[in-house]
């Protein structure tokens, strides 16, 4: 059922509009820049107009056979495997010889999906957790350098965060479950995080490590919050008693209120502090080691968009940014409804079905790829 | 070599030190050696420890040649089961040593750690390990989930007794993967293996079930892993539940086969099991079994389903049908 030729060359017969994409794609690669490291050792796969991963199993040479295909053959996806391999066309997997592997995670809007097409809001919230994702966890927790990370957009509604650094390239996959796990507070045990000495009840200090110190430094902070504040106890509705009760959790003392149903009351506000990436990023990506990624800066072919490395998260616009085909016009008729949408400043739409519009390249582009528009 | 130095290498022969030291010293593998030897072995299969003796100065040479001649015999005996358990009572051994060294404080901890290319830094009544290190050699259990620990900066906070755990867990590997040496053995080397074997549990053998030899090999060495305790990731536990599933294996005997898996619950695994059964997932193919890590062979069936039908599904099906009349 899934037997793959290896490395066959794609001479099925294509629609109007994959030929129209695949020649778009075959200019942009014949001038475009490619950049992914160590490209002789890692496993390649192609995609086209039914799946996002046609052929795998794929070796180049070298940087330059690498953009010579891309030119030729114009997939429509093109991704590689985060392993670095001594055989990479080698199969079974296990003939390949794994050698290390990034360690990536990705992250995407599926989780507040709202639909087929890119929704602004989503693609604000999925940065957002990008951003928590690095500042929280990957920068303090893990100790990566900035320079170690590398940023790049999905080319659709997601964000992927690659780390190159010795410290993990060995790990294996239950290793990056764990971290993954990690990332996302699974296996978290609320209860280990507080303990009981006598009458006393000890709990984290803001100065510690892990989730213990992320909770006990995001309440103390909190409390400056008066319905915080209060939804705790009613005491602390006195300023002395929330700083007494703040230096107190300094030391890692969490007795210095009566605070009823305490641990119940506790592990509800942790839940609600959404320190954990829970749900926002995969798992099963971050723990496959020979997973096939989407290559940086090579084109989606669900959007016609760039999987544009980001250098700077905050100022990277996705619907500005990473659409690249933004010379000319193309006509399109409408085959599935559309809602409103702005690409690189162009509001277009909604549409329905049946539908003919004359659109700037890129959001024609865009209408093409999501297959709900044909020329016209 | 100075008699401090002898001292570590008889408590930790699997250390560099310990290697220079028997190369350097030519020792000799007398016959009396080889029965200790075969002791060594045989104590680590029945009781999974290997015992400690007393620390006589001219004993301390002996430890190292008995040491060098066990894993001759392990390696001449040359199976999984055998390897691991062996290896996990020399881990322990190594752990009680670590413990005691750790407490006369005198440096043999640090020395042993950095074998593994692991420093450990002190932190109070703690001490600092980097990630790297923590998550290869600490037992998977809630205990050691990452999530529930100290992480900062790239490291994580244990105590001293995790340490010392965790370099047991590191000792093992070690042993684990250095064996079995490819070498040809002496009679008496090889005689002893042959004994080694018969020390296997009947019952990591007896899994084996009519029909087995028809798997394929992905879920042959999935199972066979399984009986000799060693881990499987998650997703190819999923696979072979449901390829068993699939096959007409009861609940019951699926549970069985997954219990010689090292995190084991009875419950859990029956659960799962008619989950996989009632959900009537579909058994993942060839290539997915591939991106798993699992798959060992090209079959080229497309999904371990068809492999039966590939190889002999003609004859099966004779059998099958002889066997409803």
């Amino acid at each position: 059922m899934d037997e793959q030729p290896t490395d066959a060359p794609h001479h099925s017969v294509r629609t109007l509009e994959e030929e129209f994409l695949h020649k778009k794609f075959s200019s942009h690669y014949s001038q475009s820049r490619i950049n992914v490291l160590r490209p002789e050792s890692r496993e390649f796969g192609f995609g086209g107009w039914e799946k996002k991963i046609e052929f795998r199993h794929i070796r180049v040479k070298n940087e330059s056979e690498l953009r010579s295909r891309l030119v030729s053959e114009a997939p429509l996806y093109i991704s590689h495997s985060v392993a670095y391999y001594e055989f990479p066309d080698a199969r079974p997997m296990v003939k390949k010889n794994w050698l290390s592997a990034d360690l990536v995670f990705d992250l995407d809007a599926e989780g507040h999906t709202c639909g087929k097409f890119t929704c602004q809001h989503c693609m604000e919230k999925v940065k957002g957790e990008a951003h928590q994702l690095i500042e929280e966890f990957l920068l303090p927790d893990f100790g990566f350098s900035k320079n170690e990370l590398s940023i790049n957009f999905s080319g659709s509604r997601g964000y992927h965060v690659h780390v190159r650094s010795e410290a993990v390239a060995q790990l294996d996959r239950e290793a990056r479950r764990e971290i993954a796990d990690y990332v996302t507070g699974t296996g978290l045990l609320f209860d280990r995080l507080f303990w009981k000495e006598g009458k006393k009840f000890f709990g984290p200090k803001t100065a510690d490590g892990g989730f213990g110190g992320k909770f006990a430094r995001a309440f103390v902070k909190r409390l400056d919050n008066d319905e915080f504040a209060l939804s705790i106890s009613r005491k602390l509705k006195k300023p002395e008693e929330r700083e007494k009760l703040r230096a107190s959790i300094q030391t890692g003392n969490w007795d210095n209120i009566g605070i009823a149903n305490r641990e119940e009351k506790l592990a509800e506000k942790f839940a609600q502090m959404r320190l954990t990436l829970a749900g926002r990023i995969d798992a099963n990506v971050t723990a496959d080691t020979s997973k096939l990624i989407r290559m940086a800066d090579s084109i989606h072919g669900g959007s016609g968009f760039a999987a544009k490395s980001v250098d700077s998260l905050d100022a990277f616009e996705p619907m500005k940014d990473a659409p690249i085909f933004n010379e000319g016009e193309q006509k399109v008729k409408i085959t599935e409804a559309v809602p409103a949408l702005t690409i690189r400043d162009h509001s277009f739409g909604p549409f329905v079905p049946g539908a003919t519009a004359t659109l700037p390249m890129a959001c024609a582009v865009y209408l093409l790829c999501k297959k709900a528009a044909t020329l016209a | 070599m100075a008699s401090a130095d002898l001292i570590f290498c008889s408590r930790y022969p699997f250390t560099k030190q310990a290697k220079d030291y028997v190369s350097e010293s030519g020792l000799e593998l007398t016959s009396t050696l080889v029965e200790k030897a075969e002791a060594r072995v045989n104590n680590a299969l029945v009781t999974g420890k290997v015992k400690r003796v007393a620390e006589l100065p001219d004993a301390r040479e002996e430890e190292l040649a008995i040491y060098a001649g066990a894993r001759m015999i392990v390696s001449s005996a040359n199976n999984r089961y055998i390897i691991s358990r062996y290896a996990v009572a020399e881990a322990k051994r190594a752990g009680e040593y670590l413990a005691g060294d750790d407490a006369a404080n005198n440096g043999h901890v640090e020395l042993v750690a950095s074998e593994f290319g692991v420093r450990f830094e002190k932190k109070g009544k703690d001490y600092l390990v980097p990630l790297s290190a923590y998550l290869p050699f600490t037992p998977r259990s809630m205990d050691y989930k990452l999530t529930n620990r100290e992480l900062e900066n790239g490291f994580v906070l244990v105590s001293r007794h995790e340490r010392i755990r965790m370099m047991e867990e590191a000792v093992k590997k070690k042993i684990e993967g250095s064996l079995p040496i490819r070498a040809q053995f002496s009679e008496d080397i090889t005689e002893a293996g042959k004994r080694m074997l018969a020390l296997i549990p009947k019952l990591e053998v007896a899994t084996v079930s009519v029909g087995q030899e028809n798997y394929p090999p992905c879920i042959k060495k999935m199972l066979e892993d399984l009986a000799l305790s060693i881990n499987l990731p998650h997703t190819a536990r999923v696979a072979l539940g449901i390829y068993l599933v699939s096959a007409g294996v009861t609940t019951d005997k699926i549970v069985d086969y997954f219990r010689h898996a090292p995190d084991f619950s009875e419950k859990t695994t029956r659960y799962q099991v008619e989950h996989l059964r009632s959900h009537k997932y579909n058994m993942p193919s060839c290539s997915t079994m591939d991106s798993y890590g699992v798959c060992i062979a090209d079959c080229r069936c497309g999904t371990p389903l068809r492999y039966r039908d590939a190889i002999n599904g003609a004859r099966l099906r004779r059998l099958a049908a002889e066997k409803k009349e």
